[in-house]
């Protein structure tokens, strides 16, 4: 066996073609290059190739011995794709709270806060009682623990001192009076 | 484009017939396929080689196959044109026709120069 058969053998083998029909194919090209010889014809001019595995290769697959060989489909890498599609997923989904809590906030009422209002302590020393607390509500302060009975009487002091600013409407922002009954 | 390319590429499409051609009236082997081819002109069949071809022609049962003794050598695998490779032939003949004789009509008004 010439050695570009026995390549060709070999390529066959490893191709898997069945042994009987590699055999017989070795065999005819065995002869038919001797005779081509024998008359001073080439083997490259018979097989028209010089690389005996490409030649053998191609005579199986053009015979239907061997499955053509199709371009292997490049495997496109998942994971990648993946990593984007949960990116995206939590992006749209923060986006979708902050939306919502924005519009959230422009729709709900807007809280009762109350303003932090201040409110210059008037003078009422020398003032009446009620007269004094009328006109501490007027200006926005509160008085407490007057008993309608200390209605006339005078206020002789207050704390905090007039023209004090003081948070008005606040827990700590009353006015201390002190009175002193009429006499 | 090289000369040689270009020939190959022509013949590419009609060796199959060629090949038919040779073993319609008479059986032959591998070789002696190759021979025929020779005697009536085509000496060389370009790139590539007739076993391809004859194994795609035996596939698709164009070709049958038999094994028998050659003139004093080892049993040899005969090619015969088979019933359909026969219909093939005959369309394929037509068909070349066809396309030389467009080609032609086409390349009859080129006027080739050859200088030495």
């Amino acid at each position: 066996m010439t050695a570009f058969v026995k390549e060709c053998r070999q390529e066959w083998k490893r191709l898997g073609v069945p042994d009987l029909l590699a055999d017989e194919m070795a065999a005819d090209l065995e002869a038919d290059l001797a005779e081509a010889e024998a008359e001073g014809v080439s083997t490259a001019e018979i097989v028209g190739e010089s690389d005996p595995r490409r030649f053998a290769a191609t005579w199986a697959s053009e015979r239907g011995l061997v499955p053509e060989q199709r371009p292997q489909k490049r495997r496109r890498r998942v994971w990648p794709w993946v990593v984007v599609f949960v990116f995206i997923v939590l992006f749209l989904s923060w986006l979708a709270l902050q939306t919502v809590g924005t519009s959230h906030a422009r729709n709900s009422p807007p809280a009762q806060v109350p303003p932090a209002r201040r409110a210059t302590v008037p003078n009422l020393v020398g003032k009446r009682a009620c007269r004094a607390e009328k006109i501490a509500l007027a200006a926005g302060l509160i008085v407490r623990g007057l008993p309608r009975s200390r209605c006339h009487s005078l206020v002789v002091a207050q704390t905090p001192a007039a023209g004090t600013r003081i948070r008005a409407q606040a827990p700590r922002s009353a006015v201390k009076l002190r009175l002193r009954a009429r006499r | 484009m090289a000369i040689e390319s270009r020939r190959s590429q022509m013949l590419r499409g009609v060796l199959d017939l060629c090949l038919l051609a040779v073993v319609v009236d008479e059986p032959a082997y591998g070789y002696e396929m190759t021979r025929r081819l020779r005697e009536r002109g085509l000496s060389t069949v370009g790139e590539g080689s007739i076993y391809p071809l004859l194994g795609r022609l035996e596939r698709e049962g164009l070709v049958a196959t038999h094994r028998a003794a050659s003139d004093g050598g080892p049993p040899r695998k005969y090619y015969s044109a088979s019933a359909s490779g026969r219909r093939a032939l005959a369309e394929g003949v037509r068909a070349w026709r066809d396309v030389r004789g467009e080609v032609d009509s086409v390349l009859a008004t080129i006027e080739a120069e050859v200088t030495g």
